[in-house]
C-alpha cells in the first residue's frame, strides 16, 4: 500500500462517524424541502383564495335571489306601482327602510320593450329611482324635475336606446327623458317622504299613483 | 402526494376566498365610506358607479337605497368623542343639518331594526321637532322621558342613529362635508 492509497481509503475507525453526521443532514435537508414545498403550496392557496374572493364578490349580484328586484318581481305588473311599506303578505320588508317614507314599486322586464314611467307630483317630496336587478341604483330623479306637475321618463336597454335614436327624425329633438337600465329586469321605486304622521295617506296615494307601462 | 397537495391548495383557496367574501359583504363595506365627525356615509351606494362590495352587500337582501340624486343616509355608531352609543346614557343631538328638502332621524339597534318600545316614537322629521327660538334642533335620546324632542331608547344595549337627508345637494360631495355641518352627538350622562 502506497501513501496515496492511505489517504483515499477511509479508515474503519472514521466510517461510522461519517454516517452519524450524514443521517441528520439528510433529514434536515428533507425537512427543509418539505417546509419549502408547504410554503409554496400555501402561497398558491392564498393566491387562489384571492381569485375566489374577487370572483365571488363580483358574482353575488348576478346570483342573488333575495335582492329587492327579485323579491318584488311580481309587483306593479298591472301598470300601477304597488306599496311595499308595509310589504304584501309573504314578501320581505325593505331592509334599512325609513318609517318616515312610503315606497311603491313597479317591477319591469325590458325584454318586452321600453317602460314608460309617469308620476304626478304633490305637496310631499317624491323621488323616483330605477334599481337594477342584483342591487344598485341606475337612475334617480326627484319631483323638482317635474314639468307642470308631471314627472315622466322611459326606461330602456342600450340596444333599445340605439334603436330609438336611429328612428328619431333627423334634426328633431326628442322630448322624452330616456334612462338606460344596465339590466333587463329591475324595479322602479317611488318614494314619498312622510313629514308628519297625518301625511301618510296622501304619501301612499302619491306613491301608488305612479304609472308604469310599455312605452310603445 | 401530488393529489394531496392539490387538495390542500384548492381547499385553502376556496375556503379562504369564500369565507373572506362572505365576511366582506355581510355588512356595509369599509370601501367607499366617508367619515364626517361621528357620522358615516357611503356616497356611492345610490350611484351608478357603485363599488362591487357595496353592490354585493345590497344584493344580499331587499335593500332599496336612496338614489344619489334622491338623498343621503348617514349612520352614527359613536358619539362625537368616539365612544360607542349606549342606551344606558343620555345623548343630545344638536346643531344644524345640511340643506335638504326634508330629513328624518331615528334610533335603531345594531342589526338596523327599530326598537320595540312602549312609546310610539321611533323617529323625528324636520317638520315634527320643536325648535328653539334660534331655529336650531335639539333632540334628546334617552331611555327615560325628557322634555322637548325625546327619542326613546331601550333600557340598555348598543344603538345607532340614522339621519336621512332627502333631496339634498350635498349627496354628490358628501365626503367633503365638514363635521360642523352635521348634527353633533353629545353624551350627557350615564346610569
Amino acid at each position: 500500500m502506497n501513501a496515496a492509497d492511505a489517504t483515499e481509503a477511509p479508515s474503519p475507525a472514521t466510517q461510522p462517524r461519517a454516517d452519524t453526521h450524514a443521517l441528520p443532514r439528510r433529514w434536515l435537508s428533507r425537512l427543509g424541502r418539505s417546509l419549502l414545498q408547504f410554503a409554496l403550496l400555501t402561497l398558491a392557496g392564498l393566491l387562489l383564495g384571492g381569485i375566489v374572493h374577487i370572483v365571488t364578490v363580483f358574482r353575488i349580484p348576478a346570483l342573488a335571489t333575495h335582492d329587492a328586484a327579485t323579491a318584488y318581481a311580481a309587483l306593479g305588473m298591472n301598470g300601477r306601482a304597488e306599496l311595499v311599506t308595509p310589504p304584501p303578505a309573504g314578501l320581505p320588508a325593505i331592509l334599512d327602510g325609513d318609517p318616515n317614507s312610503v315606497a311603491a314599486v313597479c317591477s319591469y322586464d325590458l325584454a318586452a320593450g321600453p317602460l314608460r314611467v309617469v308620476a304626478r307630483t304633490g305637496s310631499l317630496p317624491l323621488g323616483l329611482t330605477v334599481h337594477r336587478r342584483g342591487g344598485g341604483v341606475a337612475y334617480a330623479i326627484t319631483d323638482r324635475a317635474a314639468i307642470r306637475g308631471v314627472l315622466e321618463f322611459v326606461v330602456m336597454t342600450q340596444e333599445q336606446l340605439d334603436e330609438r335614436l336611429a328612428n328619431d327624425e333627423d334634426g328633431e329633438t326628442s322630448r322624452e327623458l330616456r334612462v338606460v337600465s344596465p339590466s333587463l329586469q329591475g324595479l322602479v321605486v317611488a318614494r314619498v317622504v312622510v313629514r308628519r304622521a297625518f301625511d301618510r295617506s296622501e304619501a301612499e296615494t302619491l306613491a301608488t299613483g305612479v304609472a308604469c307601462g310599455l312605452a310603445d | 402526494m401530488r393529489v394531496l397537495s392539490l387538495i390542500y391548495v384548492i381547499a385553502l383557496g376556496a375556503g379562504l376566498g369564500l369565507a373572506s367574501a362572505r365576511y366582506a359583504v355581510a355588512d356595509r363595506p369599509w370601501f367607499g365610506r366617508a367619515q364626517i365627525g361621528a357620522w358615516t356615509t357611503w356616497p356611492k351606494s345610490g350611484a351608478r358607479d357603485i363599488d362591487p362590495y357595496m353592490r354585493a352587500y345590497l344584493a344580499r337582501g331587499a335593500h332599496l337605497p336612496l338614489g344619489a340624486g334622491e338623498g343621503l343616509e348617514l349612520i352614527a355608531e359613536k358619539d362625537d368623542t368616539g365612544r360607542s352609543l349606549d342606551a344606558r346614557c343620555r345623548y343630545v343631538v344638536s346643531g344644524t343639518t345640511p340643506p335638504a328638502r326634508g330629513w328624518s332621524i331615528r334610533a335603531v339597534n345594531p342589526a338596523s331594526r327599530p326598537f320595540q318600545l312602549a312609546v310610539e316614537r321611533e323617529s323625528f322629521t324636520d317638520a315634527e321637532i320643536v325648535r328653539s327660538e334660534r331655529g336650531g334642533m335639539r333632540i334628546v335620546a334617552a331611555a327615560t322621558p325628557e322634555a322637548g324632542n325625546w327619542l326613546p331608547l331601550p333600557a340598555d344595549g348598543r344603538f345607532e342613529l340614522r339621519l336621512r337627508l332627502y333631496d339634498t345637494p350635498i349627496a354628490s360631495h358628501a365626503g367633503e362635508l365638514r363635521p360642523d355641518t352635521l348634527p353633533r352627538i353629545t353624551r350627557v350622562d350615564c346610569r
